[in-house]
């Protein structure tokens, strides 16, 4: 069968490298072959309205990537982007600061005791289960409208994988490296500044690339629900005004800013992690 | 507190007659500690005055919930939500997966589609919910679209990686011993996705149930995420709690029933 030669060839190349260049012949082909889909993409939707014809009520809900990068740009231009993004990364950045400053100490404690892990195991099960998303008319009607309830928003959602990953970092510390320096008469303080830091810190930055994830969507998800400024209000406005063109804008400048800011991490996270084998868990 | 942690650790044989507090210590313990918690959460109105506008106490919010059980209410309005979830999640398995699949088994097919689903992945899908709203309508077409466009993408993600993770050793190995294109399939390429599959569709859950939420947030009028803003904007904080721990409840019980599926199903990736 066709299909399984293709794995067999395909699954070749990746796993050996055995056609010399071959590595970097793939690396250039990935990014040739992923840039030339993409823009493909774009162009195909660019073409749709000239191809289908269109009642004039579909097409006020349609917009072309065109369309959406003047308007972009218009925003950028004009300076009018500037003020409602500022909010919007203000309460990222809140949140974000507020989950680290709690989730990272309070990981490293659950992970080196048994006992409070097990008490606080509950509500870290259930509430990462749980959409946050589900407080927000509650948290709403706590803080208002402001900024403090996108901040809870955020805070709770980038928590729980700082929390959890950081607790993990620490739990998978070698128990024989701890008991070495242990030996060496090394009190608990030595202990988390020798072996169990340095082998959570992996851990705690794959938590934080989760974290800066969850932390955006918060933002966006509570800005459409309960806000008066940021990038998130802008848009539901212009949905609301079937200005789709500014919705889609926003949607980029979205995904943009988190594109670049995980990329960062996961450039520090490679950096981290070049030395050890193992890799941290994913989610 | 270091002891405690050593000795709990799995060190060779185990203890043949733990007693029962020691070989239940964990649960009893998170059980202890939610029971503390709702007893101070309770007790504290003895002690502060706090607006009854805006907190309740655990016993009101058992009471709301029986009464939201005894009119169906809640019942209906878990229905209601229960059908876009299902749909949605049910059509992102089935367009998730062979996607997935594709992608990782062609190679180029993964180049070009590779870049493409990264960035709709890292962008805020949820932005897109009231241009779905106005396309879709406010009703089940609607919420089942957002919970397909969340929850498609970590089966993509995952059936993609379980297809590249394939030890190309063991196809090898069943062709050799004279095995046929079925046993590969059956053999290799099921048990070793099939675990991918079964954590994506974990993570695909909890997007799911995001969509689903933001859907009626946004514009519904029954279902359990509208019960919840609608008792926020009434102020019915106790049934407004009742239907958050429902949801909370319902969350856990599919993520740990998933968790379970893992372990048993597939035990030789239990330790990851």
């Amino acid at each position: 069968m066709a299909g399984t030669e293709a794995l067999d060839l395909d699954s070749s190349t990746i796993t050996t490298g055995r056609f010399g260049t071959s590595a970097l012949r793939q690396r250039i082909e990935s990014i040739a072959i992923g840039t030339t889909a993409i823009v493909l993409l774009l162009v195909v939707w660019e073409l749709v309205p000239h191809v289908l014809p269109m009642k004039s009520g579909t097409r006020l809900f349609f917009t072309v990537p065109s369309r959406i990068f003047d308007t972009l740009w218009e925003m950028l231009a004009t300076g009018s982007i500037w003020s409602p993004l500022g909010v919007s990364a203000a309460a990222f950045a809140v949140g974000l600061a507020l989950a680290i400053v709690v989730g990272l100490p309070l990981g490293i404690l659950l992970g080196r005791s048994a006992t409070l892990n097990a008490m606080f195991d509950p509500f870290i099960t259930a509430f990462n289960a749980t959409p946050r998303l589900v407080f927000l008319p509650l948290l709403m009607l706590w803080l208002g409208i402001g900024l403090w309830s996108k901040v809870a928003i955020v805070f709770l959602g980038a928590l729980f994988p700082l929390l959890i990953n950081t607790h993990e970092g620490v739990r998978n510390a070698d128990k024989r490296l701890i008991n070495v320096v242990r030996s060496f008469g090394a009190r608990e303080w030595d202990v988390a500044r020798l072996v169990v830091i340095p082998n959570a810190l992996p851990f705690i930055v794959v938590g934080l690339r989760l974290a800066i994830g969850r932390a955006i969507l918060g933002v966006v998800v509570a800005e459409f629900f309960g806000a008066q400024n940021g990038l998130g209000v802008v848009m539901v406005r212009a949905a609301s005004s079937f200005q789709v063109d500014v919705v889609f804008a926003g949607l980029i400048v979205f995904a943009v800013l988190s594109l670049i800011m995980t990329g960062l991490v996961q450039l520090l996270e490679e950096r981290m992690s070049r030395w050890r084998p193992q890799r941290a868990e994913n989610e | 507190m270091t002891a405690a942690q050593l000795t709990a650790e799995p060190v060779g044989e185990p203890l043949p007659r733990a007693s029962f507090t020691a070989r239940h210590r964990n649960a009893l313990l998170g059980g202890l500690a939610v029971a503390l918690f709702f007893a101070a959460w309770q007790a504290i109105f003895l002690i502060l005055p706090l607006n009854p506008l805006f907190f309740t106490t655990p016993t009101q919010i058992a009471a709301g919930f029986v009464d939201l059980v005894e009119s169906g209410d809640l019942l209906h309005d878990l229905a209601v939500s229960a059908v876009p979830f299902c749909l949605g999640l049910l059509a992102a398995a089935v367009i998730g997966v062979p996607l997935g699949v594709v992608m990782g088994w062609r190679v180029r097919i993964g180049y070009a589609l590779d870049p493409v689903m990264t960035v709709f992945y890292a962008s805020p899908l949820v932005a897109l919910t009231p241009l779905l709203v106005i396309f879709f309508g406010v009703g089940l077409s609607g919420k089942a679209i957002i919970v397909f466009s969340l929850a498609v993408f970590p089966f993509i993600f995952n059936a993609c990686a379980g297809v590249r993770a394939v030890d190309r050793l063991l196809i090898n190995v069943v062709r050799s011993l004279g095995g046929r294109e079925r046993d590969i399939y059956l053999k290799i390429l099921v048990p070793s996705v099939l675990p991918y599959i079964v954590a994506g569709s974990r993570i695909a859950i909890g997007r799911a149930l995001i969509g689903v939420l933001v859907g009626e947030f946004f514009a519904a009028s029954e279902g359990i995420g509208y019960a919840i803003s609608r008792f926020a904007d009434i102020f019915a904080i106790d049934r407004m709690f009742a239907c958050i721990l429902t949801v909370m409840v319902i969350a856990v019980v599919l993520t740990e029933a998933i968790r379970w599926a893992e372990r048993t199903a597939f035990p030789w990736r239990a330790a990851h």
